[in-house]
Order: structure tokens, then C-alpha cells, then sequence
């Protein structure tokens, strides 16, 4: 059992860790909606300060676990708790998130430097790393809940940035909607948990369960898992993540690489105690089968962004496998060194766009490497870290989840290694294409070395990417949640077939790619040469157009039908229909008011006769 | 002689009914003067509302500003006009109050001819809003809201959209019968029971102390929840409210469906439910039907809606289902959920009406697919427009979705209405798209060409500063429940718990799951939580 | 002299009277048909008392017959006012208020 932390304070710098964006971004939206500079600078110092209040709490709280809470609503017995949880994995967490995103911000000032609503966007940044801190401290599942929900509005507000095209109003609203397909799920598993717990606090939950295990079912679990699967896009709520790429560029770094689609793992980790050996192996198939998925669609892809998105969902899937395996300290320690490569990657996408004035198809690149040269070795040190070339950090991340396969599940295994040669190829197949060759367009002809302020977070990424695997130079409080599976993987037997497979992955995938790409070529050489297996991958399985299909001929017609019967039934046949009835009645009474003399004196008479037999007994009592 | 809090709620009647009488009578000759006495007349219930939400204090049976005017009043009928404020009517009150001051400078600024007649009759309308809250008699409670109901009739007769005549005819009827339904539930409760008099402290008494069959007591419960459903558009007697609002004008929709329709839901949890349990909990699982039909069914509807108005209308019909599905659990957690929901959803669905009126009055269309891109020329209104989007279909950070998921928290309690909970929470995907569509179709993308021949005939320009204002107070207002809910949720808490403690035991001792037996001494042993405060 | 042959005989007048007011289109004819009525039960109402050797239904045969004198100068007043106006006196011209 950890020790506590206990002193007096902590909880303020928490407090000022979280609200200190959010006051940004209320600043940014009261006063300087028109100042776009000043709000810029404003985001960013606010990162910064983050980063360096988030460094004193990491450091602070050393090895500990520190607890708080208050009272933020109390309805009839049930009491939601606004409270932190500080322990190895919020360190981890919170590290990746601040640190990445003060990089962020600065490659912000130099890629949004011309765009004209900077404020909205940096407002939105800030209300980001806001719900993000709060995801990362929080302390029981409504909260989490809560600002889970904040993270799918500030990516809806961000992809949304470009709004005057159809394109971003459409995936903004597709990735909100979609994610609120998970937090369906993830709402009735927080309702179910807290009856059966009679508590949400993830602390007291970790209790119950440890003197109780009966007590955690596959339902409670897998409900709770399908805010893992929205928010982390997995199968089947993936069909968001590629669409958002109409996004910014660092916003899809940020956001749709580094930290919110890692904020699923983050969760499954945190509740991981909750888990019964069914769900976590149809995590492990489920999270394999994307991985491999995701690999083929990212080969027919020729937008360099949505190549990305297709990678980040594969490396998702990594980590659902390694979480389903039981290593969720591996799948925290792939989100790390992700976190790196990806982030680098994405921001070195974002200076080429920059640079070829926002032309995105890389069959229009080419030859960028003598162009920009910093941006194209640190990508090519993404690229080989995400193809797990050894040494660097991904090589030791993967290994661990594929060795981890290999040992318990072996078609577990056999997928992600597919997945793995996949990898390696497209990304090679993206360097080749956009930094090797000769210039294919003119904007690429055109393109420069991007400004320091974008080149210099590129290349603390990519010296994070080489040595981020080295878990033993990173300060104990960052990955001190991670040693317990890292040792346990060094553990297992079969490590250096492991090691020669790793290496023949990305050498096979690596080569592949060079001999098609490397060399000149017209039109894509993978369609030329497997034209089916080509428009396999370019369909990804038809999802899109299934969830469209849906949409148009089955939601919207449903609803129209709806609506017709409820003008029918409701609006017709019952309100109308009592109106009708009562007319009816009145047509019948009018009947007796026929106007003529004879008709008045002849029911009078009537009613005199009935009235006189009825007084008899006539027509009984 | 009447203390300040008694004077301010007694004034929150008193002075937009004057101000109503002084209108009619023909004092305002001019337009500005007849503006000047309306911004009274909506100003002073909202500082009463403001006031007296933060001076309350709980007396002795619950109520708090007591006032008790025993002249006025048929006393041989145990009917007297007594006013005050208990825990749940409290925020109610405040949220008519603020409500009714920006449904009035809407409709001041809303330049409508015959502008003293339109200002006189939703003082009128006002004045019957702060009493229905205000009342702690029940015959008064309901005289108040006829006294707002009725000018609503004539108003979207006179001043109304398309369809004017037929919906007014049609909500007459329609809303006169559920008013006499429910007064029929109202008046069986106080005949049938010997309370001494017509107010909910008495009646509970008096109903404790009678022996009426359960099937009276039954009989008299569903007369109170079909009168009051229809007041309150539950499915299937909800087709009214979107013909309503949509053909009404935007005041009257704001005040109508933001505050009147609160009505029917207050007087079941505050006089049916309480008084009587058994009934409540024989016709639970009717209503709880009823109510997934409001969400589903009506959410469909909303799905379907190309004007803006109708998905409005539509949208808040399905969440009052929200509010019936707390109120049908027969829990005070689900009661205490629908009121802070009712709180809440009044706010945001008369910011949605009237942010509707400010994009129609730019467009000159309600219809969707003739808009599109206007952000690009309303950046503010689309911020706003986004902001009560989002509030309506329950974003954390708006006070509507502490209700809604308190809601779900209470229909999760029980095996049998756990049913309900997997298909209310579809309603949450529903609303997402609705929502989110009408702000994608508005305000993003590139303008239609309707949009586009508007444009070349007039500039649109942003929010005005006497718009903003209503529109701010309101989103405030959403805003300071949504991230500090204990504002007005502690008052709740403690009405509910007294009331519902009978409900309560026949619910606790139902099928809950089983938890650790040892649970207490092992929290105690093994997690010492650092709990600060 | 059984009462049977009188009372026979006020039944057929009222009878006639009856039939008389409810089928006749004439206006006046109704009228009469209705002093009939009256006369019939006058009958009836003597022969009673005859009868039962008393006064009672003579005395209120008087009420009767001035009542009718009184009604019949009414009835023929309105008559002559409605034909004033209609010009004519049958019941089928008098259906201002028919639906």
C-alpha cells in the first residue's frame, strides 16, 4: 500500500493547475475576442504555467498517493465528490499532457500566425487542457464523466475552427455525436457501478472489489468500457477520428493523437481493477483487430493527415491489446512513447502543410527533405520509432506488447505482428513520398524550413522519441506506475525471437516501401501492382458509408415516419378525433332544432307524455 | 404591517398586475411611456426573485416569507391567500423572475403594433407566474396559473405566426380540459379529505389522519396526472405544445414553455405525490412509459423538424420527459433531479426560443436549410446559439446536466426500472444530434442561396446590446447552476427528504442489490482519505 | 247513464284536438284543434263531478273556459301579427330558425 502524501496546500496548485486554463480561456472570451495576439500569448504562458505547476506536483508527491475531496452536490443520499487523485498513473498522465501541450501552444504561435480567429482558437486550447487536467486529477467516475464530456466539446469547438466549410461542420458534429454513442454506454455503467458499489470514488470501488470480487460482472465492465471506445476510437465508434483531421493541424496533434484519445486508456487503467478475464479478452481481440484494420486503411490513403489518424487508431488498438492482456502499465508505457512520435509526427505534418500552403495529398510532395531538412529528420526519427526500429522508444514499448501476446494469446499476437509490417510500411510509404524524390508540385517546389517556433518543438519530440524508452532516465514519480509490468515483461521467456522478429518487421516493412516508393514511379505503384488489395484498403471496410447509409435511409426516414404518425394517430386520430366526436354530438342535437312549429309542438307533447307515465311508474322508479 | 421579504413577494404579484391594470386602462398614450411602465413591471418580480432566493430561510412547516391574508378569501371553504417560499419553490421563483425580465425586454424591443395591449397582457401573464410559485393555497395556485394561461390564448390569436386562429382554438380546449381535470383531482382531494384548509400543509395532515380507500385515493392521483400531463405536454397529449410555440410569439413561448409548463410537474411533486404514496406508486409504471415516450418518440419528432421553432418546440417537450421519468420513480432522488431539471430547463429552453427569435429576425426564415454560414456575420449569436445548444442536451458545465444524471442515478436504483434507464439514455444520443445539426446547418458550412439573396438586401449584423442583455442573464444564470450546483440544490434537498419519506421506505426496502456487509469497518481501516472542506 | 259514454266521448274530442294540433298546417286550424283539447277535458271534468256528486270538476270547468277565452284572444292576436308579417297563416312559412 503507497503511503499518503500529507501536507498542507496541495490541493490550491491542483486547483490553480485546472482553473488557471479555464480563466484563460474566460479571459480570451470576454476581453480579447478581437486581440488575437494577446490571447495567443496569453494561451501559451498559461501552458507554460501549467507545465511548471504540474512539474512541482510531480515532484512533490514524489512516489505517494495524494487525496482530496469536496462536496460539489448532494441530492437525497447520493453525494458527488469533486476530488483528486494523485498517483503514479496521474504523474505519467499529467507529465504527457502538460509537457506536450506547452509544446503545443508554441507550435501554435508559429502555424496559426496568419490565421484570422486566433482567439477562438486559443480559447479553445485552453478550455481543452482544462477538461483534459480534470480528467487527469480526478478522483471517481461522475467526474471523470463530467469533464469527459468537456473534452468532446473543446474538440467539437476545435474542429469546428474552419467552420465556414461543410467539411469541419460535418466531422465536428460527426465526432461529437460519436462520442456520445460511448458516454451512452459510459453513463448507464456509472449509474449501474454506483448502485452496486454505492459509490463512485475510484479508491473505495478498488476496496469493494478487492474484499468482494464477485461483486464486478462483464456488463458493469464493458459499459463502462464504451467510454473507452468513443473517446479512443475504437471499433465500432472509430469513423470520427479521421474526419476530425479537419481540424487545425496542432489540434489534431494535441487532441486526436497525444492526449485526448489517450484519455481512454488512461480511464481503462484506472478502473482496471473492475475487469473480469472475458472483457479483457475481448478487449485484446478487439484492440488487435484495430490495429491490424487500421494499418490497411492507412495504406490507401493519400492525405498525409488522415495517414496519421489512420496510425494513431492502429496504435490505439496496441494499447487495448496490451491493456486486454493484462499489462496496463505496458499500455500506459506505449501511450508515452505515442504520445512522443505521434505529437512529433503530426507537428511535422503541420510544418509541411504550412510550407506547401496547405496542400495535404502527398503524392503532390516530394523532395522535401532538401527543403526542409530539420523537419524531415525529425520526422524520419518518428518514423522509425513508430516502425519500432530498435532502440528508440517505440522498439521497447512494442516489443513488450507483442512479447506480452506472444506468450498468452497467439492469435492476439499474430495480428498485431501483421499490424507491425503494416506499419512500418505506410509510414515509410508517408517519408518517401513526401521528403525523398524529386518535387512533384509547385507548392512543394516552393516550400521552406518552417520558423524556429515550429522546428523547435520538433526537435525536443524527436529527442524525447529516441530516448523515451529508456524508462530508467526519466525521474521515479513519472514512471514509477510503469516498473511493475516492465519487469514483469523482462521476465518472460522467448525475449530475443522477440527481438529478431521486431527487427524483421520493420526491415521487411521498410524495404517494401522502398522499393516502391523509394524509386520513380507513376501513379500509386501499390495500385498498379495489387489493384484489389488496394481498393480494400482504400474502402476501410465500407464503415463510413454503413454509418452514412444509416443515417440518411434508416435514422432520418425513421424519424419522418415518426413524425407522420404522430401526425396521424396523435394530432388526427386522437385530437382531432375527439373534436370530431364531439361534433358529432353536436350534429345530432342540432337535429332536434328543425325550425318548424310542428316538430317543437310534437316533441313537446312527447316529453309531457313521458314526464306524466315516468310520475305514474309508467317507466319505472 | 408586511416585512421587506413579505412585501417583496407580495409585490411580485401586486406590481406586474398593476402595471397590467394601468395598460389596459389606457395609460400608456404613448408607446415609450407604456415601454417605461413594463420595465417595472418585469423588473421589480425579478429582483423580488433574486432577493428573496438569497434572504430564504426555512420556517417552521418549511415555508419561509409567510404571508397570510385571512379577509381575502372564501374562509367557509377553508380558502385563504396565503403566500410563501418553501425549498423547492424557492428556485422556481427565482427562475420566473429571471425568465420574465428577459421575456420582457423581448418583448419591448420586439416592436409589435399594438405594443401597450401586447406589454399589458404578459404582465398579466407575469403576475400569474410569480403567484403560482409564490402560493401556498392550492386554490390560489391554481387561480394564478389560469391567470397566466389565459392570456396566452389571445396572445398567439392576435400576435401570432402562421396558423394563429386554429392553434389558439386548438390550445384553448386543449389546455382548458387538462386545467379541469386537474382542478377536478384539486377539488375531490380537499372535499373527499376534512383538512381545515385548502393548503399543502393541512392537506397532508388531514390525508394522514382520513381513511379513503386506496381506489379514492388512485382515482384522485390520475385525475391530478392526466390534468397535469396535459398541462405539461406529456406523450401522448403533447401535439399542442409544438403547435403552440411554434405559431406563438417569442415571448410567450419563452415564458410559456420556460416557466408555465413547470406547473403541472410542481403541483405533482410537491401536492400529489406526497400526499399520496400509494397511488403514486400504483400509477408509476404508466407514467414511467409515458414519460420514455416524451423522450423517444417526441425525440424522433425533433429529429425529423426542419424549422428551427418546431425542433425547439419538440426539444423541450422531450425533456420535460426527463423531468416525468424522475417524478415516476417515486424516489426523492429522482424528485429532487426533476426539479433541479425543471430549474435548469426552463433557463435554457426560453434562451433556445428567444436566441430563435434573434437568428429569424436576421434571416427572415425559420427554416434551416435556408441558412447556413451565418457565424461568419453573428460570430457572437453563434457563441450564444452553441452555448444553449449544448446546455439543452445536457453538456456538464450547465446546470441541466445535474438533473438529467440525477435522473438516470434514480431510475438505476431499482431491477424494474432499470429498463427505463437504457432507453431514456438514448435520449442523450438523440438530442446530440438534433442540437447539433440545427447549429451545423445555421450557422456553419456556406450560406444557402436564400441566405444569400437576403444578404445582398440587407446587412445582418451581431448581437445589440439590448439583445445581449436578456440573452446573458440567462446564460449566467445556466452557468452559475451548472458549475456550482449547490446554489440551489441544498434547499431541494432538505424540501424533498422531508416530503418524500414515505416514498422512500417503500422504495429503499425493494430489490437493491446486496452490498459487502463489512463495508463500513473496511473503509475505515484501510483508505483514510484526506477529506478537507 | 254510466260516466263510460261521456268520458268516451271527451276522449274522442281531445283525441281529435290532439291529432288536429299535431297534423294540421293551418295555423288556425291548430287553434281551434286546441280549444277542442279544452273542451274535452271540459267534459270529462263534469262528468266527474256528476259523478262523484260534487262540485269540484264543474267549478274548475269555469277556470278552464276563461282561461282558454283569454288564450284564444292571445293566440289569434299572434296569429294576425305573424301573417302580417308572413303573409300567410300555414306552419311550414315560419322556419326562420331551421338549422
Amino acid at each position: 500500500m503507497q503511503p499518503y502524501y500529507e501536507t498542507e496546500g496541495m490541493e490550491s496548485v491542483i486547483l490553480s493547475v485546472l482553473l488557471l486554463p479555464l480563466l484563460s480561456s474566460v479571459v480570451t472570451l470576454l476581453f480579447l475576442r478581437k486581440n488575437g495576439n494577446v490571447a495567443s500569448l496569453l494561451s501559451v504562458a498559461t501552458s507554460g504555467g501549467i507545465l511548471v505547476f504540474s512539474l512541482y506536483i510531480i515532484f512533490q508527491t514524489g512516489d505517494t498517493v495524494f487525496a482530496w475531496e469536496m462536496t460539489w452536490l448532494k441530492l437525497a443520499g447520493w453525494e458527488l465528490k469533486f476530488g483528486f487523485l494523485i498517483d503514479g498513473a496521474a504523474r505519467l498522465l499529467l507529465f504527457v499532457v502538460s509537457f506536450i501541450g506547452f509544446l503545443i501552444h508554441i507550435f501554435s504561435l508559429g502555424y496559426m500566425h496568419d490565421d484570422k480567429a486566433k482567439p477562438r482558437y486559443f480559447g479553445g486550447l485552453s478550455i481543452f487542457m482544462f477538461s483534459m487536467l480534470g480528467i487527469t486529477l480526478a478522483d471517481n467516475l461522475i467526474m471523470i464523466f463530467v469533464f469527459w464530456e468537456l473534452v468532446g466539446f473543446s474538440s467539437y469547438l476545435l474542429i469546428a475552427h474552419y467552420f465556414s466549410t461543410d467539411e469541419a461542420a460535418q466531422a465536428s458534429k460527426k465526432a461529437f455525436i460519436v462520442n456520445r454513442v460511448g458516454d451512452f454506454g459510459f453513463l448507464i455503467g456509472i449509474v449501474l457501478t454506483y448502485w452496486t458499489f454505492q459509490t463512485v470514488n475510484l479508491q473505495e470501488i478498488r476496496n469493494l472489489v478487492d474484499f468482494d470480487p464477485s461483486l464486478v460482472t462483464t456488463t458493469l465492465c464493458l459499459a463502462l468500457a464504451c467510454g473507452f471506445i468513443g473517446k479512443s476510437a475504437q471499433f465500432p465508434l472509430h469513423v470520427w477520428l479521421p474526419d476530425a483531421m479537419a481540424g487545425p493541424t496542432p489540434v489534431s496533434a494535441l487532441i486526436h493523437a497525444a492526449t485526448m484519445v489517450a484519455a481512454g486508456i488512461y480511464l481503462l487503467f484506472r478502473i482496471d481493477f473492475m475487469f473480469t478475464v472475458d472483457a479483457l479478452s475481448l478487449l485484446a481481440t478487439l484492440g488487435a483487430t484495430m490495429g491490424l484494420f487500421a494499418g490497411f486503411c492507412a495504406l490507401g490513403q493519400r492525405d498525409i493527415k488522415k495517414i496519421l489518424a489512420y496510425s494513431t487508431l492502429s496504435q490505439l488498438g496496441y494499447m487495448s491489446a496490451a491493456f486486454g492482456l493484462g499489462m496496463p502499465g505496458i499500455a500506459l508505457f506505449h501511450l508515452m512513447t505515442h504520445a512522443f512520435f505521434k505529437a512529433l509526427m503530426f507537428l511535422g505534418s503541420g510544418s509541411v502543410i504550412h510550407a506547401c500552403h496547405h496542400e495535404q495529398d502527398i503524392f503532390n510532395y516530394g523532395g522535401l527533405r532538401k527543403k526542409m531538412p530539420i523537419t524531415a529528420l525529425t520526422f524520419l526519427t518518428g518514423v522509425l520509432a513508430i516502425s519500432g526500429v530498435n532502440f528508440l522508444s517505440g522498439y521497447f514499448s512494442k516489443d513488450a506488447i507483442l512479447l506480452g501476446a506472444y506468450n498468452s494469446n497467439m492469435i492476439v499476437f499474430v495480428l498485431l505482428y501483421t499490424g507491425a509490417l503494416l506499419t512500418s510500411l505506410y509510414m515509410f510509404r508517408l517519408y518517401f513520398l513526401t521528403f525523398e524524390g524529386d518535387s512533384r508540385s509547385k507548392s512543394a517546389k516552393d516550400a521552406t524550413e518552417s520558423s524556429v517556433l515550429m522546428t523547435g518543438p520538433l526537435l525536443v519530440l524527436a529527442f524525447l522519441s529516441v530516448v523515451g524508452g529508456y524508462h530508467t532516465l526519466f525521474p521515479d514519480p513519472i514512471v514509477g506506475v510503469l516498473l511493475d509490468d516492465i519487469s514483469r515483461v523482462a521476465a518472460m521467456p522467448n525475449h530475443l525471437w522477440m527481438v529478431v522478429l521486431g527487427t524483421l518487421a520493420w526491415i521487411i516493412g521498410g524495404g517494401t516501401s522502398k522499393l516502391f516508393y523509394g524509386r520513380a514511379f507513376n501513379g500509386e505503384p501499390l495500385e498498379a501492382r495489387f489493384p484489389t488489395l488496394y481498393d480494400l484498403c482504400k474502402s476501410k471496410l465500407f464503415f463510413d458509408e454503413i454509418y452514412g447509409f444509416y443515417v440518411s435511409k434508416i435514422q432520418d426516414p425513421f424519424a419522418r415516419f415518426i413524425e407522420v404518425m404522430e401526425l396521424l394517430f396523435i394530432s388526427g386520430l386522437l385530437v382531432r378525433g375527439s373534436a370530431g366526436v364531439s361534433a358529432l354530438f353536436a350534429l345530432l342535437a342540432k337535429a332536434c332544432y328543425a325550425g318548424k312549429i310542428h316538430a317543437y309542438s310534437f316533441w313537446f307533447i312527447l316529453g309531457i307524455i313521458s314526464f306524466v307515465a315516468y310520475a305514474i311508474g309508467f317507466l319505472g322508479n | 404591517m408586511l416585512s421587506l421579504d413579505q412585501f417583496l413577494l407580495l409585490g411580485s404579484i401586486v406590481v406586474p398586475a398593476f402595471v397590467s391594470l394601468l395598460l389596459f386602462a389606457g395609460f400608456g398614450n404613448t408607446d415609450n411611456f407604456a415601454k417605461k411602465l413594463a420595465y417595472i413591471g418585469f423588473g421589480f418580480p425579478f429582483l423580488a426573485g433574486i432577493v428573496l432566493f438569497f434572504r430564504f430561510d426555512e420556517g417552521d412547516n418549511g415555508y419561509a416569507f409567510e404571508f397570510l391574508c385571512s379577509r381575502f378569501g372564501l374562509q367557509e371553504l377553508g380558502i385563504h391567500f396565503h403566500l410563501g417560499l418553501n425549498g423547492v419553490s424557492s428556485p422556481l421563483f427565482a427562475m420566473a423572475g429571471i425568465v420574465g425580465l428577459a421575456a420582457g425586454l423581448a418583448a419591448i424591443n420586439s416592436g409589435a403594433d399594438r405594443i401597450r395591449l401586447y406589454l399589458a397582457l404578459i404582465s398579466l401573464m407575469q403576475a400569474g407566474l410569480m403567484g403560482v410559485f409564490a402560493s401556498v393555497d392550492l386554490f390560489f395556485y391554481y387561480l394564478f396559473h389560469e391567470f397566466a394561461l389565459i392570456p396566452t390564448f389571445i396572445m398567439i390569436g392576435l400576435w401570432g405566426g402562421r396558423d394563429r386562429r386554429s392553434v389558439a382554438l386548438e390550445i384553448t380546449i386543449y389546455l382548458t380540459l387538462g386545467a379541469l381535470l386537474s382542478l377536478a383531482g384539486l377539488v375531490a382531494l380537499n372535499t373527499f379529505v376534512d383538512a381545515e384548509s385548502f393548503d399543502f400543509p393541512s392537506l397532508s395532515k388531514a390525508l394522514a389522519d382520513s381513511n379513503l380507500f386506496d381506489s379514492t385515493k388512485s382515482k384522485i392521483f390520475g385525475f391530478l396526472l392526466i390534468g397535469f400531463g396535459i398541462l405539461v405536454a406529456l406523450f401522448p397529449f403533447h401535439t399542442w405544445a409544438v403547435r403552440a410555440y411554434d405559431a406563438a410569439p417569442t415571448s410567450v413561448s419563452m415564458l410559456h414553455a420556460g416557466v408555465l409548463k413547470k406547473f403541472g410537474l410542481y403541483g405533482l411533486i410537491q401536492v400529489a405525490a406526497p400526499l399520496l404514496p400509494e397511488s403514486a406508486q400504483s400509477w408509476s409504471p404508466l407514467l414511467l412509459w409515458l414519460a420514455l415516450g416524451n423522450v423517444l418518440f417526441v425525440g424522433m419528432v425533433a429529429i425529423a423538424q426542419t424549422n428551427l421553432k418546431s425542433m425547439v418546440g419538440n426539444g423541450s417537450v422531450m425533456h420535460m420527459g426527463y423531468c416525468f421519468l424522475g417524478i415516476g420513480v417515486c424516489s426523492s432522488l429522482g424528485a429532487s433531479s426533476a426539479i433541479m431539471l425543471m430549474v435548469a430547463h426552463g433557463l435554457s429552453v426560453s434562451l433556445m426560443f428567444l436566441l430563435a427569435h434573434y437568428i429569424q429576425r436576421r434571416a427572415d426564415t425559420m427554416e434551416m436549410s435556408e441558412m447556413g454560414g451565418l457565424a461568419k456575420q453573428t460570430p457572437l449569436l453563434a457563441c450564444f446559439f452553441v452555448a444553449a445548444s449544448l446546455a439543452t442536451i445536457g453538456l456538464p458545465g450547465f446546470g441541466n446536466f445535474w438533473g438529467e444524471f440525477g435522473v438516470f442515478l434514480s431510475l438505476g436504483q431499482q431491477s424494474s426500472t432499470q429498463f427505463f434507464l437504457y432507453f431514456a439514455a438514448l435520449g442523450i444520443i438523440i438530442s446530440a444530434v438534433f442540437g447539433l445539426r440545427a447549429v451545423a446547418r445555421i450557422f456553419f458550412g456556406e450560406p444557402s442561396e436564400e441566405l444569400e439573396s437576403v444578404l445582398s438586401k440587407k446587412k445582418i449584423s451581431d448581437l445589440s446590446f439590448s439583445e445581449i442583455i436578456p440573452a446573458g442573464l440567462i446564460l449566467f444564470s445556466l452557468l452559475l447552476i451548472g458549475l456550482w450546483p449547490r446554489t440551489i440544490s441544498p434547499r431541494i434537498d432538505v424540501e424533498i427528504e422531508s416530503r418524500y419519506g414515505a416514498l422512500d421506505i417503500k422504495v429503499a426496502g425493494s430489490d437493491l442489490p446486496p452490498c459487502c456487509p463489512a463495508k463500513e469497518e473496511k473503509k475505515t481501516a484501510t483508505s483514510p482519505l484526506q477529506l478537507k472542506d | 247513464m254510466t260516466p263510460h259514454y261521456f268520458l268516451f266521448l271527451a276522449f274522442l274530442l281531445f283525441g281529435v284536438g290532439f291529432l288536429g294540433v299535431v297534423i294540421r298546417r293551418n295555423l288556425l286550424i291548430v287553434l281551434m284543434s286546441l280549444e277542442l283539447m279544452l273542451n274535452g277535458v271540459n267534459i270529462a271534468l263534469v262528468t266527474f263531478s256528476r259523478v262523484g256528486l260534487n262540485l269540484d270538476g264543474s267549478l274548475f270547468v269555469f277556470f278552464i273556459m276563461t282561461v282558454a277565452a283569454a288564450e284564444v284572444a292571445v293566440g289569434l292576436a299572434l296569429l294576425v301579427a305573424l301573417y302580417k308579417k308572413r303573409q300567410s297563416i300555414f306552419s311550414e312559412d315560419a322556419t326562420l330558425l331551421r338549422n
